[in-house]
This record gives C-alpha cells, structure tokens and sequence, in this order.
C-alpha cells in the first residue's frame, strides 16, 4: 500500500516560518496536486516529502513506514525537477539506469527496466544519446523514464512542466495523466498553474503563504471555494467580486434590490462573489444594463468587460484593473459604447466575510 | 556595416603595430641569447645578429643544471597544487552548497588573502620552518605556495560550482547516493573543466614565485627552482647576457607553452570567476 | 511492507538523513580550514607578535621578547618607511595607470572581429605567461647602462645626450621598474575588459545606434558603464599586485639606486633578511598589509564582495 501520510509537518528558517503545520492523508494511487502562487510553501513541503529538506516538526509515512528522518534515496520514491536534473556527463541509458545502479540491481535486470521504460515513454532512439542532444520535451520524458524505472512507491513531481512551452505542455500534461492512469503510482504533483491543477488531479491542496487553504476535488474547488482566495484563484478568468452591505436577506448589486435566496444571519459589509461564465445577455432573475469598457472576441465567446460600483479590483493583478468581466456566449458582434442587458442568478452568488474572506 | 578599406588598413595597421611592440621584448630575449658576447657589448645593437650562435642553448643546458631546476619548479607546483585543490574543491563545493555560519568570515579571509604580500608571510614562515628545520627543502614550497593557491582556488571553485544546478544532486540522492556520492559521482565530473582551469592556474602561480624560493632554498643549490636559478647567472660585476638569456628561454618555455595551447582553459576560469 | 535495500551506505552515521544533511558542509570545509589556520592565520598572528618584539632573528619555541611598540615609533620615524610608502604610491599610481590604460586598449582592439583575431589576442596577453624573473632579465638588458636598447633609443630619439645609467640613476631607474611592470601587467586587465566586453549585450549597441549615437558617446553611455564593475576590480587587484610585488623590483633594482625603487614590500624584506631584524620588519609588513586593506576598502567600498 503505497498511501502518503503527512501528520502536522512544519518548516521554519530560524524565526522565519515558511509551512505553518500541514496534515493530509493521501491514498495509494492518488494524484494529488499542490498549487498556490509563489512562495506558498508547495515546494518546501514536495521537498520535504522527498527527504531533501529536514521538517521543523512532524511525521511523514509512506506506505506505511515512518520515513521522517531517512535518507532521500531509501524512502522508495522517484522525483521529476522542473529543470529535468540530467546528468550531462552520462547517456539517456545511464540517465535512467542510474538509480537502479545505485542499488545494485545486477546489469540485465536493468538494460532489461530502461528498455521497457524507454518503450513506455517512447525515447528508445534517444538511448545512446546525452541529455544535451535533446529537446525539452524528449528531456522531460527521460526524466519520466527515470523515475518510473525505479517502480517506487510514488512520485513527487516539482514543476516538471513549467519549463516547455505552451503546446508541449498541453501535450505533456496529457501524457502524464495517461501514464498516471496505466502505471497508477501515488502521485504528489507541485505546480503554480491552476489549470495543470484543475486538469489531472484527482484531489487539489491550495496554499497561500504556507497555510493550506482547502483541500478538495476540482470540481468542489470550483463549485465551492472555501474562502476569497480559493474563489479568486480557480477558474479563468477569475471570479467578479464586489463590495456590498447585507440587510435582512437582501443586498444592492449593480443598483438592483436582490433578495437572496438561501437566509443568512450575517448582516454588514460582505464581499460578493461571481463567476464571469454566469453572467448572460438578456433573460435573466435578475437583470442591469452596462456600457461595456471593452469587449474581447474569442469568436462564439466574448469577454465584456465593464465597471460597477463597489466591484472589487484584485490586487497586483493587471487583467483585473480592466474591471469586472462577464464571459458570454455570443456569435454575432458586440460593440462596446452600445447598451447591453446582462443578467444573473443569484443562487450563482457566493458571499465571503469582507475581513476573514471565508464564505459564508 | 563592412568597413571601407581605409578603414581596415588602419585597423590591421594598429593590431600588427601593437602586436610588435608588445611581443618585441620576447624576440628580443632570443636575439640576445644567440648573440656573440662581443657583438653584445656594441652599440648601436643589432637586430639580427651576423653570426647567430644556435649552439648557445646546448651550452647553457649543460653548463647549468637547468634541467634540475625547472624539475624543482615542476616538484613545487605538483605538490602544492595537489594539496591545495584536495583542501580547495571540498571548501569550494561546501561554501557553493550549503550556507554556514561564518561564511561571511570565510569571504573575508579570502579577501585578505588576496592582498596579503609573500614579503610579510616570509618572516613568520620562515621562523618557523627554521624552527622544524625544514629550511633548504621543497616542502617549504609545498607549503608557502599553498598560501597562495588555497585562498584564490578556494574562491575560483565556488564561483564555478554555483554555476552546476543543485538539482542534480537532488536528483542523485532520491536515485540513492548519499551526499558525497552525489559529488563525487555527478557534480565533480561535471566540474571538470573548471577543475582544470584552477588546477593549471595554481600550477603557473606556483611556478611565478620567487620569494619563497629565494628565502628558503638560497643555501640549497640543489634545491633551487628555475627562477632562483636564473637571478643567480646574474653576476656581481658581470653578466653574460647571451647565457643567462637562453638560460631564460629555456625557462620561460613551459609556461609560454601552457599558455598557448590551454589560454581557453586559463582564461575561461579566471573570468568565470570573476564574472558573477 | 517490502524490504528495501540500502544503496551501499555502510555509515552508521548517515549523512545523507535530512537532520544529518548540513553536517557534510562542515565537514567539507574542515581541511581548508585547518591547513588555512596552520599556514597563513597562525603565521599572521606570529609576524604581528614578532612586530611587537625589539627581536632580530627569531627562534621558534624560545621564550619570546617582551612586548614594546619601539619598531612602530622607529617605523614612524624612520624617513625610509616614508620614502618606502612615498615610492610604493608612485608605482602604484603609474603602473596601475599605465596597465588599465594598455590593458583597456588592446582589449578594445582586438574586441573588433578582424582575420587573425585569435592570434592577435594570443599575442597581446602574452607577456602575462612570461614569468617575472625572465621578464626583469629581457628588462635589465634592454635597459643595460652601456649597451642596452632603451637608452640606445633614448639616445636616437634626442630625449638624452648619452646612454642612460638606468640602475644608477633615481629617476631612471623608477621607470625602468615602472615599465617593466607594466609590461607585465597590463595583459591581466586585457584578459578581464575582454571578456568585460564581451558580456555587453550587441542589443544595447543596436538600440543606441538606432537612438542616433556615435562611436565616442556609444563608448561613453554604453561601454564604459557596463564594464565598470569589472574595471573596478581589476584595478584593486591590479593595484594590490603592485603594492605586493616583489620579484620584478628586487632582481631589477634591488629597491636602488638610493631606495628610490623600495617599495614596501622590498623594505619589508630587506629589514628581514638583510639587516636581519625580524621585528621592525614584521612591523613594517603588519603595516603594509593594514594599508592595503584599507586602500581596497576605500576603493571597493560597499562592492568589496565582488572581489569574491
């Protein structure tokens, strides 16, 4: 049983406190994957988990065994870096070979694993080649061989595909999701991208700043964010959020009355919350009409960007300064300076605590 | 923009000039050496002598143990560059990896040492190998020229490790090295060239000394390096310049060669260091 | 639970456990460490204690003198430490001068691309693998008071009536040092401002010239700013080899005629080994070593980390 169990694991510099204490109970063959900005302390703790930084405190098990304070190379893991990690001085053979070497596996056993390795992820020609004859890609997948080579109990992955280009990452994501599926080693997967996140995993870890922020589905991420953040992070483009005062079940959007539907004791100063793809032209509960700031055509989809009164601007993000964005289904063409009726539900709106940001 | 003629000519003019005018002191050193004592002692002096004495390099190689002394030189250097990288590579690889406490002294020790003068370190050195009675022997170089080479090869080594990806250490203990292994078996491969480079540099910088040499190996004839050997052709009233100049060719060679054939490698490391 | 096998680690200490991890560190460090505080830190702190000895020739282990200040007021006093620090700032100054300014130009030069480049460069740094003793050989004769080229030179050009006497004369003789150390040293700076240069990206030039600047203000604006920081330290180093030198002066003038050519470090050397007394000549290189500390301070300031 290949199963991951992270119990109340902290990392500190000195006085600086970079994982506040992080629990999570993963299952043999999940794919977890942990995402939040820079910094969040995804990497720190994928570092951890691998052996190659000492925790603070707490207790790390994989399949069953306690590996908090053993060595990188016994806890039967295999790791994929960003920057791929080759050795250049060795050949794709002995690339993937190596660990395998490193433990002693007599030689025929391991021509026999890189081979049926190198079929898997098709770099068989690339064998007698070194790591600088290769492409992005081609690097990315023996760094794959190398680690699937070893049979581990499960992979940590740290940013392997930021480094490829926008195509090849498409691509790549696909392949690691039909290896996950065929071989279906415990995965733990490090990313910044929520798309990569939203994509493969079977279970998503948010993190800010070293806290997790919620644990979750994809799908519950979506449909549920657990606070502001969570809401302003998944989904693209993200999520509208407005400033409005809540009174007795009903609050002032865009200068129309809503009542809402579920009661909510909380009364004040909220922040609301609502996606751009629900926000329709024409029919609608609950109906306004804007002047459109700027309107993007994605063909049978456009963005309408406009302004309202209380929108909230997300800080340090430029996209957002152009205002709130409506994601619409409409073939013909939209101009802006003309008149449009956008209307929502408001079973689509999601309140948030205007200090804690969780929701309510 | 292709240069106009006029152009090209001055250019090839000022390089062909320069050159000459740099290079010039070396052609004349070989001018000396084959030229006659009595043309020597003329005015104005030839450019070419009439009478080329090629011979003079045989003559001076068996009337002078040079041989014996730039296998001193060469003892020298192999011996304290071979202690100095051992100590110099682990203390580069350590202050590239891992950050100390006390690395900041280190960098000012490194600092110091750069200026430290050969002519202050001689005194205590010397109090001290005369006290071990070491005075006379190699090993006094072996050591005084690890004084030198330590600190800049120290220095050197880190900048060029910090330029190898901690990753693939990284990636070699999760294959299963431990931490040396992971140097051992992939950093130091790859460090390679730049080993190299330090290594030759720290070799050349042995060779250049002469004040250890002098100081510590004055009363051993047999033990004199190539540079000690020369200054003493150097005779009080006279000196006989066509000897004491192939005598000089003979030791100027090794590294004029080193240089030639391995300047990428010299440079490269030098820079590289330098370069941040 | 399946049994994994250890990859050979026999140690019982294993260090590649993550608590263990940042132990090899200092382990690594330990060797330069040591042998660093055997032979330079030890032997430092023995020259300062020799300087604060009225002590002659030392013997290692016999009970030392006791402590006096009396060579660092003989130091203050004596018009040779003066005249010595006097004649190390000349040389610094002119041969410092002299090799940035050879030095910055032949690498400009052979910056263009031209046929023959490499040889050419191969050419102008040459002299640096010339060792210093050869280089004072090729000088001394050149500059020979009766048949030397230099003042057979100097004789042809109308700068002198008669040959010079270079070793015997003061001023003479200072450049005679001067030059030779240029000779030596300008190929350093050459090496470093090439490759200075080189790091300058083309697109500041292409984007300079499209901004309509000329040959002189692109060199201004552009060049000299971005090859400032490795003209700076290849000045202090080429400063602090000159403070430091003592080959070149030694073998060629001996620090003569009249101490005109005693730099520091020549003096520090002679109160040692030609008046053989060890404790003003500890005095005077725990000084010199202070000095050029501070020069390189004052001259690198807070960038004092660049050189290393």
């Amino acid at each position: 049983m290949a199963n991951i169990s992270i119990r109340n694991v902290s990392k500190s510099y000195g006085s600086l406190k970079v994982l506040q204490p992080f629990s999570l109970e993963i299952e043999n063959g999940e794919f977890v994957v942990l995402v939040g900005p820079s910094g969040c302390g995804k990497s720190t703790m994928l570092k951890i988990l691998a052996g190659l930084e000492p925790a603070t405190e707490g207790q790390i098990s994989i399949g069953g065994r306690e590996v908090t304070d053993l060595a990188p190379g016994d806890r039967d893991i295999a790791m994929v870096f960003q920057n791929y990690a080759l050795y250049p001085h060795l050949t794709v053979r002995q690339n993937i070979g190596f660990g395998l070497k490193m433990r002693g596996t007599a030689k025929a056993e391991i021509d026999r694993r890189v081979e049926d390795a190198a079929r898997i992820l098709e770099v068989t020609p690339y064998l007698d080649r070194k790591p600088k004859d290769l492409s992005g890609g081609q690097r990315q997948r023996v760094a794959l061989g190398r680690a699937i080579v070893r049979q581990p109990q499960a992979f940590l992955m740290d940013e392997p595909l930021s480094n490829l280009d926008a195509k090849l990452r498409v691509h790549m994501r696909a392949e690691i999701g039909a290896l996950h599926k065929r071989i279906g080693v415990t995965t733990v997967y490090v990313t910044h991208d929520q798309v990569e996140a939203m994509t493969m995993a079977d279970r998503v870890v948010i993190m800010q700043d070293g806290v997790i922020q919620q644990i979750a589905t994809p799908d519950e991420l979506f449909n549920s964010p657990a606070n502001l953040f969570v809401a302003s992070f998944i989904g693209s483009p993200g999520m509208n959020f407005l400033n409005a005062e809540l009174k007795g079940g009903r609050l002032t959007l865009f200068g129309r009355e809503v009542a809402l539907p579920a009661a909510t004791a909380h009364d004040g100063r909220v922040v609301v919350g609502l996606r751009p793809e629900h926000l329709l032209l024409g029919e609608a509960p609950v109906t306004f009409s804007v002047r459109p700031t700027l309107v993007e055509s994605l063909g049978s989809e456009k963005y309408v960007y406009f302004d309202a009164e209380g929108a909230r601007l997300a800080e340090g993000d430029e996209g957002r300064s152009k205002g709130l964005i409506a994601r619409v289904s409409h073939s013909g063409s939209l101009s802006k300076d003309e008149e449009l009726v956008l209307g929502f539900d408001p079973e689509r709106l999601y309140l948030f605590n205007a200090e804690t940001g969780q929701r309510l | 923009m292709k240069r106009t003629l006029a152009q090209s000519l001055a250019l090839y003019g000022v390089v062909i000039l320069t050159v000459a005018m740099i290079l010039f002191p070396v052609y004349w050193l070989v001018v000396t050496a084959v030229t006659t004592t009595d043309e020597l002692y003329r005015l104005p002096p030839t450019f070419w002598p009439d009478n080329p004495q090629w011979d003079v390099f045989v003559r001076v190689w068996e009337a002078k143990p040079i041989l014996k002394w730039l296998a001193n030189s060469t003892l020298a250097a192999v011996g304290s560059v071979a202690l100095s990288m051992l100590v110099s590579v682990s203390a580069g690889y350590a202050l590239s990896r891992y950050s100390m406490k006390g690395g900041a002294t280190m960098g000012l020790f490194v600092l110091t040492a750069k200026m430290l003068p050969a002519t202050l370190l001689v005194i205590p050195l010397f109090s001290i190998f005369s006290g071990m009675g070491l005075i006379g022997s190699l090993w006094t170089l072996v050591l005084a020229h690890s004084t030198m080479i330590i600190p800049f090869a120290t220095w050197m080594l880190k900048g060029y490790f910090d330029t190898i990806p901690r990753e693939l250490e990284q990636a070699a203990m999760v294959d299963g090295c431990s931490p040396v292994g992971a140097m051992l078996r992939v950093v130091l491969p790859i460090a390679t060239p730049g080993l190299a480079a330090t290594a030759l540099y720290a070799f050349v910088l042995s060779w250049a000394d002469y004040a250890y040499a002098r100081t510590f190996l004055v009363n051993s004839p047999d033990n004199w390096t190539a540079n000690l050997g020369i200054t003493t052709m150097q005779g009080e009233y006279v000196t006989y310049w066509n000897d004491i100049a192939a005598a000089s060719v003979f030791v100027a060679l090794p590294i004029i060669a080193i240089y030639l054939f391995l300047e990428r490698y010299l440079v490269g490391g030098l820079t590289a260091g330098a370069e941040k | 639970m399946t049994d994994i096998p250890v990859a050979g680690r026999r140690k019982f200490f294993d260090l590649a456990r993550p608590s263990r991890q940042h132990l090899l560190g200092y382990i690594l460090i330990a060797p330069a460490v040591l042998m660093v505080a055997a032979i330079i830190v030890w032997p430092l702190f023995v020259a300062v204690d020799l300087s604060f000895q009225q002590v002659k020739i030392p013997r290692l282990g016999a009970a030392g003198k006791p402590f006096s200040v009396a060579n660092y007021r003989w130091l203050f006093s004596s018009q040779e430490f003066w005249l010595a620090c006097w004649v190390t700032l000349k040389l610094v100054v002119v041969v410092t001068a002299g090799s940035v300014v050879v030095g910055l130009g032949t690498a400009l030069l052979v910056n263009n691309r031209f046929r023959g480049r490499t040889v050419a460069r191969l050419g102008m740094a040459l002299p640096w693998a010339v060792p210093e003793i050869i280089a004072v050989v090729i000088f001394a004769w050149m500059f020979d008071s009766s048949f030397g080229l230099f003042g057979w030179l100097a004789v042809q050009l109308g700068l002198s009536g008669q040959m010079i006497p270079w070793v015997s004369n003061a001023g003479a003789a200072f450049w005679a040092v001067a030059i030779t150390m240029i000779w030596k040293g300008f190929p350093f700076v050459s090496i470093m401002c090439l490759a200075g240069l080189q790091s300058i990206p083309a697109d500041y030039y292409a984007a300079a010239k499209v901004d309509g600047a000329g040959v002189w203000q692109r060199f201004r604006w552009i060049t000299m700013p971005l090859l400032m920081p490795v003209l700076g330290v290849t000045v202090v180093l080429t400063l602090l080899w000159v403070f430091r030198d003592f080959s070149i002066i030694k073998v060629l003038t001996g620090g003569g005629p009249l101490r005109s050519t005693q730099t520091l470090s020549i003096m520090t050397y002679d109160q040692a080994f030609q008046y053989h007394n060890f404790g003003r000549a500890a005095a005077v290189g725990v000084l010199t070593l202070i000095i050029c500390v501070l020069a390189s301070l004052l001259m690198l300031g807070r960038r004092s980390r660049s050189i290393y």
